[in-house]
């Protein structure tokens, strides 16, 4: 579907890996979801039906984001930065509190997460600023004040509002993508003596107290296992419940007997490696390591710097997306709300990781293309 | 001019692609290092939490047994109660616990010591931690109610119905069946390992206490599943491990010897009375029908029905009362018996052949002996031993002690073979001994000194001697049956709570004594005398219809003025112990019976009345139980005469008795 809509020879070099590893994990992750939702009457039970709809709403988005040149979002990079901008600080506007949390901006019964496409606005913003400013010689640190900057602007946003975890995969994306560039090794070293300085700064003044919590905790989760310590203690439970084959679908107790909250949207992954067991959880880590050394590998076979930074920021957004969200609930990771790419429930995040998977599709279909696509028309 | 971007120079990006990718498959290789050792290192760890979260183990109440009459009127019994549990490790203390005490309504004061309990248990390492821990003892109705309507915001919370001790009787008849109380820290240690917990009850004094082990029944569990909020979830199977249910065993009950009938007619008769003890026993048997001690307490306070403070309160008058109410005055208490004990002087001038019993003695109010002088109650006159003892003259007494021989190792002697300064075995709460002083041992005590003037005392039931109303009420038993002295009997029958017979327990005599029959006929009437005959001194009082033999005393005390106290409000504790005992009918006798009023007076007075009353409720009793039999209606199963068929040598011995009362030997 998404194929036919591609020109001749773009739809012979139509990128079947990642789209398989794709629809492999979102079949995974409905699946997933219906288990996890089996515990809830009414609504929340049907919570599976909606990702449905919205893995087409992203499917959809996505085929028209593959269908146009990526080349085109070149030019409207910094437009779209600046209205993501401006939607996180139109959600302290209007935001509406969930959990004590304002994260959400709402236009009728629909409302959406700023944050979450703001990932993908920060990555075509980097990658047209990169695009922009070839070197060959290696870079400063002030060469890279301005992507700084750029990160900078909606990680504090998106901290205050308060979202560790979104702010995280910001600034992780931008290391990911800094890393590509050619620094100094001087400069290199001064940015690692820099964080190791600032980390105690950051700690005092810009950590809310939960925030700081959820590391105190992670350092020592036994400390409050009623409270605060509670998701990181039972989720790591349901991971080694499992053993080698899992409970077997819908039997996970941990889920069952409602061990898990939350395990529609940060935690879906103890609920399917308890039922799955570590065969399972292998699995679904190959497909997710499989993405994103695939979309590495999409990047490195870009024809424009443009399409190279745009690659590996999308993989990047995968990556640290299910690196931390796994991570932190086998706990080896701090808990943050970091969800796990087409397994966590919710439109903004289903949406966004699919327009990440379509712009790698784009890159993707695009490898070989010599003449810019507009000339051929 | 082209819309969109020209190639451009990707060689800076060249080599650093194969660096992400593989930082990329490192940290994904690590991860799955980490699910290695949770998923298969840790596997077993961690199923055994997930279990552990899910199956909690309930405690299953078991019912403790009830105590019944020899009629089956049920003297204690269980109700229901609501006792609130909670499990400290799945309490949370900032939502969860104001709204409990909330439900709960419990006090400022209250709320911040459970509190402290709770945090501490939290705070500790113990396996306490994850267990139930009583919180609150019978919660009202309105508790109740409110805790189940709210039991999903409640996780940790648990309202578990507990049977509470009550005794349909309250005060009368509680010192033996006693009462129970939360076991303390001290105890649990040592019961511990016969499965007490925290929060059990145990009877702490009476049956309750003595029988506790077959009152008491096995609690059972079960294995249910609960999810984190508390709730009890189905099903199970493959988690839970078998056995995932024991039963409770229910306690055995207990069909005692007593008749509440007799408890409460003793209550009223004992009622112008400020102090004592009675006891009702079949002579035929030993069996107890009456055992009362008065003031009593009552044990629905004591054993928690009402709340810690009710219990308090009452803990407190026990223990401050000077009447002394915690004091079970029919087994432990010792008192000097005084006349009452004059029929064993006789017997044993009697049966060493000491005196001639229809010798006649002149009795003139004293008799002085050394330099000291030893008064009689009235002037007697001439008396011979039959009216010496209906009349209760001490002078003839004194004289059987100062110049026929009858010495106290002889008193001492034949007092023993009756039972006294002995514990008569009854299993019921501190029994006291009581003395049966010898010349040896009142030597010992007077600093190596022996004075004729004790053995004087001694003749008379006075001095060193003491006995307790339970063996004085069965030395007379053993009078009025011919010399047989039973083992007292409190616990006819155990039964199940089905009401099955488990174990049946049978008369059994303590010991024969010998005596020559014409001995005992001649104190049979002497004390047939003291209630019938002109002079005798319970005649005063006697009551028609009332067929009864017996003797009164007035046992004199010396009260020892605690620092602080005043003579003048100490008068009471001064006066005499008044005594009645005898037994009826007075042709082939039933029952003993006996009276203590704590510094009654005078025993013709103040104990005898008390008697004739008791026996009266007895033959009325009696009466409509004969009349229920002959109707053909069930049979009591506590009546002696039904003695469940046993072999006549179970039979309690009828003793001949030539002629009848008042017939010439």
């Amino acid at each position: 579907m998404i194929r036919d809509g591609l020109a001749g020879h773009e739809r012979d070099h139509f990128d079947w890996p990642l789209f398989i590893g794709a629809v492999l994990i979102g079949v995974l992750g409905v699946i997933n979801l219906y288990s996890a939702t089996s515990v809830y009457s009414g609504a929340r039970a049907e919570l599976y039906i909606s990702q449905v709809y919205w893995l087409f709403v992203g499917g959809i988005l996505g085929g028209i984001l593959v269908a146009i040149d990526y080349r085109h979002l070149e030019r409207l990079g910094y437009i779209l930065y600046t209205f993501g901008v401006f939607s996180l600080a139109l959600v302290f506007v209007l935001a509406k509190d969930v959990r004590g949390s304002a994260r959400w901006i709402e236009f009728g019964s629909f409302r959406f997460q700023p944050s979450e496409f703001m990932k993908v606005f920060l990555v075509i913003a980097l990658a047209k600023y990169l695009h922009d400013d070839p070197r060959n010689e290696g870079r400063t640190l002030r060469d890279l004040a301005i992507p700084a900057a750029l990160t900078g602007v909606p990680a504090l946003l998106v901290l205050k509002q308060p979202d560790l975890g979104t702010a995280s995969i910001l600034t992780l994306v931008f290391l990911t993508i800094a890393a590509m560039t050619r620094l100094r090794w001087k400069s290199i070293a001064l940015f690692l003596g820099t964080v190791v300085a600032a980390a105690p700064i950051v700690w005092t003044y810009v950590l809310l107290p939960y925030q700081r919590d959820r590391v105190t905790v992670f350092l020592n989760p036994e400390g409050d296992l009623l409270r605060r310590g509670w998701h990181a203690y039972n989720s790591r439970v349901a991971i080694g419940d499992g053993g080698v084959f899992g409970s077997g679908y819908l039997k996970g107790t941990q889920n069952q007997f409602l061990f898990l909250p939350d395990q529609y949207t940060d935690f879906p992954f103890p609920v399917f490696a308890e039922e799955w067991g570590f065969a399972g959880t292998v699995l679904l880590v190959s497909i997710y390591a499989f993405l994103s050394l695939w979309g590495i590998r999409i990047a490195s076979q870009a024809k424009d710097r443009f399409g190279a930074v745009l690659g590996v920021g999308c993989s990047a957004i995968l990556f640290w997306h299910a690196l931390i969200n796994m991570g932190m609930t086998s706990g080896v990771l701090p808990v943050v709300g970091v969800t796990l790419p087409l397994f966590s429930y919710g439109g903004s995040s289903v949406t966004t990781v699919m327009v990440a998977l379509a712009l790698l599709m784009s890159v993707s279909v695009r490898r070989y293309s010599g003449v810019p696509s507009l000339d051929r028309l | 001019m082209s819309l969109l971007v020209q190639r451009s120079d990707v060689s800076e990006f060249r080599r650093r692609f194969r660096w992400i990718a593989l930082f990329m498959l490192l940290a994904f290789l690590g991860l799955i290092v980490r699910l290695f050792y949770l998923q298969i290192l840790e596997s077993e760890e961690n199923s055994a939490i997930a279990r552990e979260n899910i199956v909690r183990r309930i405690t299953l109440a078991t019912t403790r047994g009830i105590i019944r009459d020899r009629n089956g009127e049920v003297l204690a019994a269980s109700r229901p109660s609501y006792n609130v549990y909670v499990v400290p490790r799945r309490l949370d203390m900032e939502t969860v616990w104001p709204k409990l005490m909330e439900y709960l309504g419990v006090g400022v004061d209250e709320q911040a010591r459970l509190q402290t309990l709770i945090t501490t248990i939290r705070a500790g390492d113990g396996p306490r931690k994850n267990q139930q821990i009583l919180l609150k003892e019978d919660i009202s109705r309105d508790a109740v109610a409110g805790l189940k309507t709210h039991e999903a915001e409640l996780p940790g919370v648990d309202v578990v119905p507990v049977p509470v001790r009550y005794y349909p009787h309250e005060e009368v008849g509680a010192h033996v069946l006693g009462y129970m109380a939360e076991v303390d820290a001290e105890r649990l240690a040592t019961l511990r390992s016969e499965g007490y917990v925290e929060g059990d009850r145990t009877g702490v004094s009476g049956i309750e206490r003595a029988w506790e082990s077959y009152l008491r029944g096995t609690r059972g569990w079960e294995k249910v599943l609960v999810d984190a909020r508390g709730r009890r979830r189905p099903g199970g199977e493959g988690i839970i491990e078998d056995p995932r249910r024991v039963d409770p065993i229910p306690g055995r009950d207990l069909r005692l010897t007593l008749d509440a009938g007799i408890q409460k007619a003793i209550d009223k008769a004992m009622r112008g009375e400020l102090a004592g003890g009675v006891a009702l026993v079949d002579v035929r048997t030993g069996r107890i029908l009456g055992l009362y001690s008065k003031p009593g307490y009552d044990s629905n306070a004591l054993s928690g029905g009402s709340g810690k403070q009710v219990i308090r309160d009452a803990f407190k008058r026990l223990y401050t009362d000077p009447l002394k109410p915690a004091l079970d005055k029919t087994l432990s208490g010792a008192y000097p018996p005084g006349s009452t004990f004059k029929p064993f002087t006789a017997l044993a001038a009697l049966e060493k052949g000491l005196i001639d019993p229809r010798q006649s003695s002149q009795c003139r109010g004293s008799l002085t002996f050394g330099k000291r002088t030893f008064r009689c109650t009235h002037v007697h006159g001439a008396v011979a031993m039959q009216r010496a003892i209906t009349v209760s003259c001490n002078v003839y007494f004194y004289r059987l002690a100062a110049e026929y021989g009858v010495g106290m190792d002889l008193i001492a002697e034949m007092g023993q073979r009756f039972g006294f300064g002995a514990r008569t075995g009854i299993g019921i709460n501190a029994e006291a001994p009581g003395r049966m002083p010898t010349k040896a041992w009142m030597t010992l005590r007077n600093k190596g000194q022996f004075r004729l003037g004790f053995g004087l005392n001694a003749a008379i039931g006075q001095g060193a001697t003491t006995v307790t109303v339970l063996q004085l009420a069965l030395a007379y038993a053993a009078l009025a049956n011919g010399g047989t002295l039973y083992q007292p009997q409190i616990v006819r029958a155990v039964e199940t709570s089905a009401g099955t017979v488990v174990q049946e327990f049978t008369p059994r005599v303590r010991r024969q004594i010998e005596l020559r029959p014409e001995n005992l006929e001649l104190v049979h009437r002497a004390m047939v005398g003291g209630v019938n005959e002109e002079g005798g001194t319970a005649y005063r009082v006697r009551v028609a219809g009332v067929d009864m033999a017996g003797k009164t005393g007035t046992a004199q005390v010396s009260h020892k003025l605690a620092r602080g106290q005043e003579a003048e409000k100490v008068w009471y504790f001064n006066r005499e112990h008044a005594w009645f005992s005898g037994y009826a009918p007075t042709r082939s006798p039933e029952v003993a019976v006996v009276v203590l009023v704590e510094h009654g007076g005078a025993g013709g007075k103040h104990a005898a009345p008390v008697a004739f009353e008791v026996i009266r409720a007895y033959q009325e009793l009696e009466h409509q139980h004969r009349e229920v039999q002959a109707k053909g209606g069930p049979k009591p199963p506590g009546n002696p005469s039904s003695a469940g068929g046993k072999p006549s040598g179970d039979r309690p011995r009828q003793r001949p008795r030539p002629g009848g009362r008042g017939g010439s030997p």
